[in-house]
C-alpha cells in the first residue's frame, strides 16, 4: 500500500534526524580552536623572491588581467640592468575572492597563495595591501625557479649565457 | 577578372590580387606576418599557407605570393594547410625567447596571437636558441633582436616605403640581423612606425617602455595635433597619463603610418607644469567664482577704457568647437578685436589659402601619393608636415618627378626620404602641361601672399601646409568674421584686456596689457601672466574637431579623463589610499564649454552645441570615418 | 455570586504564574529549537551568550527591543499595530482553561491548578483559536505588501481548514468524557488515556495542531522560499517578536491541550502531577522541533487536499464509529 510506504518513508526520515542529534558536531569553536589548512589552501596572496633574492614579480600584468574582480593593480617600471619590476603593486583584499587565477597566470611564480586566511580588520582601507605588505623574503612553493635564467634576455646574466641559449651571433662573420 | 572559390565562397577580384587579399576581401582570416597591406608581400614567413584543391595550381601554396586565377579552389581549413601553418609557427618559435612577460609587445603581439591560435604551447625542439646582441637605436626605439622572426617588414618599410638608409639586414641563414651598421639613433623621420609594423617585439616604443599592457590602455580614435595634416592616430593612455601614440589607418589622409614627431609628442599633455588649477589673481578658486570674476573684470576694463578695448584671441591649435564660438563671444563682450592668429603674415597667408581652396581642388595625401608630378613650393616639409614627404616618396616611386621651388625649399628634405628632386627657381618653370595629375605642395610660413594668389590659377591640385591642426578652420572663421591678427590689434593701441583661448601669445605683446585672462591647457606666456586662469582639457581629454590642410573636418574622441596623472601624486611610492571621485585637476573643461559659459554670463544666451548654421552637419561626424570636406558642407 | 478575597488573590497568583512560566518557556523554546536543529544538522548551535548559550533568549529580547520599529508606507496604522497582539494574546488566553496539575489542598482550601475551570472550556479553546486567525489575516493585510498579503491569505485558508478537522477530532473526546469541562476530561482519563480509545482522533488532532501553529511541514503562510517571510514580512523589532513568541506560546498551549485531551492531562504514576503535565507538554514541543528538522514543506494544493479530503472525512467517520461503539456499549 502506498500510504504505508509513505508513512514508512516519514519514519525513516525522523529516525535519520534522530540519530544525528547524538552525533558529534562537525563545527569547531573557531577563534579558540583553529583548523590547520592544507598547504595549497587559497588565502592571503604574497609576492615571492627568486633564490638569488631578487623580486620575482616582473609586473607583466597577467595577474591583473586574469583577476575576475579587478583587485590587482600595479605600475611596471624599468630597474637596473633593464629588469622589469613593479614600482607599486596593490591588491585590494576587500575585493579579492581568492580564486587563485592570479597565481595560476603568473609566469614567474612570483604571486602565490598562502594558507593564512585571517585577514579581517576594522578599517576596510587596511585591506589595501601594497607591495611592501605583499613581498616576502622567500621563494614560496618553488625554491629554485628564476625566470630571468630562462627568459632569453640579459638581466641576471650576459646575453647568450642563460639556460638553453647559444652565445650571440657575430653578424659580421663571413662563415656560412 | 579572376573568379575563385575560397572555403566554398566564390570571390571575384581584380587582376593581380593575391589569394590572401581575395580571402581577406570576404572576411576569411589568413594568418600572416610578412605580408602587410601597405608593404605588400615578401614570402618570408610561410605562415599564410593554404591548400589549392583544384585549378591551375595545386597543393600547398603561400597565399600572399600567389596571384588569384580563374578556377582556383582554395581551402584555408584543409588539414594539410593547418598542419603546415602550425609547424611554421613552431619553427618560428624555435629561436624566439621565453620573455613575453617582460616584453612590451606582449598582449598586442601578432606572433603571440598566432602561436596561441596555432595551438603551440610545449617546446619540442631540444636545441639551444640563437641569440643576438642588441643595438642602441636612440631614445625612441628599443631593439631586442632575439625576438626576431625574419619577416623583413622592418627593412621593407624603412628602406622601400620610407626611403631610410641606415637600417638594413645583415648576415645570412639563421643569423639574419636587422639593425644599423653601428649603434646610433635611427635617422628616418618615420622610424617610429617600426614599432607598429614589427609583428613581434623587436622594435618597441622606448618612451613607453614597461608602462602598461594593451588591455589596460584607454584608447579612442583621434587626430594628431602636431601639424596641419591631421594624421589619424590612436593615443594610448593609462592612469590619466598619455603613454604612447600609434597610427590609425585612414587611406585618404595618412594611410597606415605617422611621423615620429606626432608619435613621440606626448610630453606636452603629461607636462607636470600644465595649468590644472583655476586661478584668480594667483589664488585657487572654483570655476563658478572665476567665471564671475571674469565677467566682472570684463565690465571693469570696458568701463575704464571704453568699449572695444577687449581682444578675444584664438589660435590654430584651438579645436573647431571653441573657434566657432569666438565670434559670438566677441559680440557679447563688445570686443574690439577678434583674433585667430597672432602674426599678420600668417593671418594673411592662411586666409588667402583658404580662399583659394574654396575655388580650386585641394589634394589629400593620397592624391599626393598618386600624383605624376610634385612641386614643393617654398617649404621644408621636414618641419611643417613630415608625413607629406612619405606621400611624395610614394609618388616618386611610381615615377613622378619632384620639383623644389623657392629658396625655402631645401634639397635635404627630399634626400631624407631618398627622393631625387629637381630644384627650380620659379614655379613658372614647371612644365605642368605634360602631366595629368600634378600636385603643388605649398607651405604658408614663408610664401608671400602673391604666391598663393598665383596658385589659384595653376592647373594642379593644391596641398597647402598650415601652421596648426585647425589653421584651416581658424582661417575660414577669420575670413567670415573679419578677424585681425593680434599683433596689429595691439599695435593699434586700443586693446587693454585680452581673453586668450588656447592662444600662443608672445610675452612682448602682453607687456602693455593690464588685464589678461587665459583659457588653456599649455603653460603659455599668457597663462603665466594672466590674472584669471581657467584650465581647459587637452585634445586627448575631450571630443573635438580639427580641419586639416585639405579642408577635411575630422573628429577626435576623448581618450582619458583630465586630471593629474597617478604617477604625479607621489612618483616614489604607490598612489594614496583616498577615495576621490574627481582627481586633482580633474575639473578642467573643454574650451568651448567655458566659452559658452562666458557667453551665457555676458548675454544670457544658452549654447548647447557649438555647431549651428552651415556647421550643423559636423555634429554627427564619425571619428572612425575618413572625415568630411568642409567645402562640401 | 460572591468571591472570597483569598480566591481572587489565588486566581491572580495563578495568572501571574502562568504568564511567567509560559513566556519564559516560550523564550527558551526558541533557544531549544535552535539547539536541537543545530544538533540535527551536526552543528553546535548558539553557545556564546552565557554558559552553554543559556542567556541567548535574553540577548534576543534585547536585540528585538532595540531594533527600529518600522511601518511600511501605506500600511493601515492601527491594524498593523494590533495584529501582533491579536496573534499572541488569544494563544496565551487558551491556557486559562487547561488544568496543569491535580487540585491542591492547602489549609482546607482546595485549589484547582487551573486558572478558570469553565464548563465550556473546550469551546472556549476553539473560539480563541479562531480569533488567533485574525492576527495572521490582519497582519498580512495591513502591511500593504504583496508577500505579506499572500502569506495571510494562505494562513487564513489553512487555519480555517484545519480548525475544522481539529474540532471534529475532539468530538469523540467529548463523547467519551461527556463534558466540555477540561477538568472533567482529565478526570475521565484517570484510568485509561483517551489515546488508547482514540488513536485516530489523536493523530488527526496532532496533525491539525501542527497546521494551527503554522509549523513545518505546514508553514505555508511564512514560506521563506517564496514569500520572504509571509504574513510578517514587514514587521520588525518587538512586533515581529510578538508574532514569533506567539508561535511558541501556541506550541506550548496546543501541546498542553493534546496532553489534556489524549494523554490524561496531569495523570501519571509516581511523579507529581505538575511534572507529568510539563513533561508531556515538552515532549510535544520536542516532537514539533524534531518534525521541523526532518520534513520538507507541503505544496499548497497538497495541504488543502489533505485537510479537506483526508483529515475531515476521517474525523467524521471516527465520530460515527465512536457513537456507534458508545450506543452498542449502552
Amino acid at each position: 500500500m502506498q500510504i504505508l510506504k509513505d508513512i514508512y518513508a516519514l519514519l525513516i526520515g525522523m529516525w535519520t534526524t534522530w540519530k544525528h542529534i547524538f552525533r558529534r558536531p562537525v563545527t569547531i569553536q573557531y577563534p579558540e580552536e583553529k583548523r590547520q589548512p592544507y598547504p595549497r589552501y587559497r588565502a592571503r596572496i604574497v609576492l615571492t623572491r627568486d633564490p638569488e633574492g631578487g623580486e620575482r614579480c616582473v609586473a607583466c600584468q597577467l595577474c591583473s588581467a586574469a583577476c575576475p574582480v579587478d583587485c590587482i593593480t600595479m605600475q611596471p617600471a624599468e630597474g637596473e640592468g633593464g629588469r622589469r619590476y613593479a614600482a607599486w603593486f596593490r591588491i585590494n583584499f576587500s575585493r579579492c575572492i581568492f580564486c587563485g587565477l592570479c597565481a595560476e597566470a603568473c609566469p614567474t611564480l612570483a604571486i602565490q597563495m598562502t594558507p593564512d586566511y585571517e585577514l579581517c580588520t576594522r578599517d576596510i582601507m587596511d585591506l589595501l595591501y601594497e607591495k611592501e605588505d605583499l613581498l616576502i623574503n622567500g621563494c614560496g612553493k618553488d625554491p629554485v625557479y628564476n625566470f630571468y635564467h630562462h627568459a632569453g634576455i640579459a638581466v641576471t646574466q650576459p646575453r647568450g649565457s642563460g639556460g638553453e641559449e647559444l652565445s650571440p651571433v657575430d653578424v659580421r662573420g663571413l662563415m656560412p | 577578372m579572376p573568379k575563385l572559390i575560397i572555403d566554398d565562397i566564390t570571390v571575384e577580384v581584380a587582376e593581380g590580387t593575391t589569394v590572401l587579399e581575395a580571402a581577406h576581401a570576404v572576411d576569411i582570416p589568413v594568418p600572416h606576418f610578412c605580408w602587410h597591406p601597405a608593404l605588400g608581400k615578401a614570402g618570408a614567413c610561410r605562415v599564410c599557407a593554404v591548400k589549392l584543391l583544384d585549378g591551375p595550381v595545386k597543393g600547398i601554396q603561400m597565399s600572399c605570393m600567389l596571384p588569384a586565377q580563374d578556377g582556383m579552389i582554395v581551402s584555408t581549413t584543409d588539414p594539410e594547410a593547418v598542419a603546415m601553418r602550425r609547424q611554421v609557427i613552431e619553427w618560428l618559435m624555435i629561436n624566439h625567447p621565453h620573455d613575453c612577460p617582460v616584453c612590451d609587445e606582449g598582449g598586442e603581439c601578432q606572433l603571440q596571437d598566432l602561436t596561441v591560435a596555432g595551438g603551440h604551447s610545449i617546446r619540442r625542439y631540444s636545441g639551444k636558441k640563437r641569440t643576438h646582441v642588441n643595438q642602441d637605436l636612440g631614445p625612441y626605439i628599443e631593439h631586442e633582436m632575439n625576438r626576431c622572426i625574419q619577416c623583413y617588414r622592418c627593412v621593407r618599410f624603412y628602406q622601400e616605403f620610407a626611403g631610410g638608409t641606415d637600417l638594413g639586414v645583415m648576415g645570412s641563414a639563421g643569423r639574419v640581423y636587422f639593425g644599423r651598421f653601428n649603434h646610433g639613433q635611427l635617422q628616418s623621420l618615420f622610424s617610429g612606425n617600426l614599432v607598429d609594423i614589427c609583428p613581434t617585439g623587436v622594435f618597441t616604443d622606448k618612451t613607453a617602455r614597461f608602462r602598461a599592457r594593451y588591455w589596460d590602455y584607454e584608447m579612442a580614435p583621434s587626430v594628431c595635433p602636431g601639424c596641419s595634416l591631421g594624421c589619424n592616430i590612436t593615443p594610448l593612455a593609462r592612469c590619466r597619463e598619455l603613454l604612447k601614440i600609434v597610427a590609425r589607418r585612414n587611406d585618404t589622409v595618412n594611410g597606415w603610418f605617422i611621423c615620429d614627431r606626432g608619435r613621440f609628442a606626448h610630453s606636452e599633455v603629461n607636462d607636470p607644469q600644465r595649468p590644472r588649477r583655476v586661478l584668480v589673481d594667483g589664488v585657487e578658486t572654483g570655476f563658478d567664482e572665476a567665471l564671475k570674476a571674469l565677467l566682472l573684470r570684463i565690465g571693469e576694463v570696458e568701463e575704464a577704457y571704453g568699449t572695444g578695448s577687449i581682444a578675444i584671441v584664438g589660435s590654430p591649435r584651438l579645436a573647431l568647437e571653441a573657434a566657432l564660438l569666438l565670434p559670438l563671444l566677441a559680440e557679447s563682450a563688445a570686443a574690439g578685436a577678434l583674433c585667430y592668429f597672432i602674426d599678420e603674415h600668417e593671418a594673411a597667408v592662411t586666409q588667402a589659402a583658404v580662399t583659394v581652396l574654396e575655388t580650386s581642388q585641394s589634394a589629400s595625401m593620397s592624391d599626393v601619393g598618386q600624383a605624376d608630378c610634385i612641386v614643393i613650393l617654398e617649404s621644408d616639409l621636414r618641419e611643417v608636415g613630415p608625413m607629406m614627404l612619405l606621400a611624395v616618396r610614394q609618388a616618386w616611386k611610381h615615377g613622378a618627378p619632384v620639383f623644389l621651388v623657392g629658396k625655402a625649399a631645401p634639397l635635404e628634405q627630399t634626400a631624407c626620404v631618398s627622393v631625387e628632386a629637381i630644384t627650380l627657381g620659379f614655379i613658372e618653370e614647371v612644365p605642368f602641361g605634360i602631366f595629368e595629375k600634378p600636385v603643388i605642395i605649398c607651405g604658408t610660413k614663408r610664401s608671400p601672399v602673391s604666391d598663393i594668389e598665383y596658385l589659384a590659377r595653376a592647373e594642379a591640385k593644391l596641398a597647402f601646409i598650415f601652421n596648426g591642426p585647425d589653421s584651416c578652420g581658424a582661417g575660414l572663421l577669420a575670413l567670415e568674421h573679419e578677424g585681425i591678427a593680434f599683433r596689429s590689434a595691439v599695435a593699434a593701441g586700443k586693446i587693454k584686456g585680452v581673453i586668450s583661448i588656447e592662444a600662443d601669445i608672445p610675452e612682448e605683446l602682453l607687456a602693455g596689457i593690464p588685464f589678461v585672462a587665459a583659457l588653456d591647457w599649455c603653460s603659455t606666456p599668457a597663462v603665466q601672466s594672466a590674472q584669471i586662469v581657467l584650465p581647459t582639457t587637452a585634445w586627448v581629454e575631450m571630443d573635438g574637431t580639427f580641419i586639416n590642410n585639405e579642408g577635411r573636418a575630422q573628429r577626435f574622441r576623448k581618450v582619458m579623463d583630465p586630471g593629474l596623472p597617478v604617477k604625479g601624486f607621489d612618483p616614489a611610492c604607490h598612489p594614496p589610499h583616498i577615495h576621490r571621485s574627481v582627481p586633482p585637476g580633474g575639473e578642467a573643461r573643454p574650451a568651448w564649454q567655458l566659452v559658452a559659459e562666458i557667453i551665457s554670463g555676458l548675454s544670457g544666451e544658452e549654447i548647447r552645441t557649438p555647431f549651428s548654421g552651415k556647421w550643423e552637419r559636423l555634429r554627427s561626424l564619425d571619428a572612425e570615418s575618413p572625415g568630411t570636406l568642409i567645402h562640401e558642407l | 455570586m460572591s468571591y472570597d478575597p483569598i480566591d481572587i488573590a489565588l486566581i491572580l497568583g495563578k495568572i501571574g504564574l502562568v504568564f511567567f512560566v509560559i513566556l519564559t518557556l516560550a523564550a527558551y523554546l526558541v533557544f531549544a529549537e535552535r539547539k536541537v536543529l543545530a544538533w540535527i544538522q551536526d552543528r553546535k548551535g548558539p553557545n556564546r551568550v552565557g554558559p552553554f548559550g543559556l542567556l541567548q533568549p535574553l540577548a534576543d529580547l534585547v536585540k528585538l527591543l532595540t531594533k527600529e520599529d518600522f511601518r511600511p508606507v501605506g500600511a493601515d496604522k492601527w491594524l498593523f499595530y494590533l495584529a501582533p497582539a491579536m496573534a499572541a494574546i488569544p494563544a496565551i488566553m487558551i491556557f486559562s482553561v487547561i488544568p496543569f496539575g491535580a487540585p491542591l489542598t492547602l489549609f482546607s482550601h482546595t485549589i484547582p491548578l487551573q486558572v478558570a475551570d469553565l464548563n465550556v472550556g473546550l469551546l472556549l479553546f476553539l473560539a480563541l483559536s479562531s480569533i488567533a486567525v485574525y492576527g495572521v489575516a490582519l497582519g498580512g493585510w495591513a502591511s500593504n505588501s504583496k508577500y505579506a498579503l499572500l502569506g495571510s491569505i494562505r494562513g487564513l485558508a489553512q487555519l480555517i481548514s484545519y480548525e475544522l478537522s481539529m474540532g471534529l477530532s475532539l468530538v469523540p473526546v467529548v463523547m467519551l468524557a461527556r463534558s466540555f469541562r477540561l477538568s472533567d476530561i482529565v478526570a475521565a482519563q484517570s484510568g485509561c488515556w483517551f489515546i488508547v480509545y482514540q488513536p485516530l482522533a489523536f493523530l488527526i488532532f496532532l496533525i491539525s495542531i501542527a497546521a494551527e501553529c503554522k509549523r513545518i511541514p505546514f508553514d505555508l503562510p511564512e514560506a521563506e522560499g517564496e514569500l520572504v517571510a509571509g504574513f510578517h514580512t514587514e514587521y520588525s523589532g518587538m512586533r515581529f517578536g510578538l508574532f514569533f513568541v506567539g508561535e511558541y506560546i501556541n506550541i506550548i498551549v496546543l501541546g498542553g491541550l493534546a496532553a489534556t485531551f489524549f494523554l490524561g492531562g496531569w495523570h501519571g504514576p509516581l511523579l507529581p502531577p505538575v511534572v507529568w503535565f510539563s513533561g508531556k507538554v515538552l515532549a510535544f514541543a520536542f516532537l514539533f522541533i524534531w518534525v521541523r528538522g526532518t520534513l520538507p514543506r507541503l505544496r499548497y494544493d497538497q495541504l488543502m487536499h489533505f485537510g479537506w479530503k483526508v483529515l475531515t472525512p476521517l474525523a467524521l467517520v471516527n465520530i460515527l464509529a465512536t457513537g456507534w461503539f458508545l450506543v452498542l456499549k449502552g
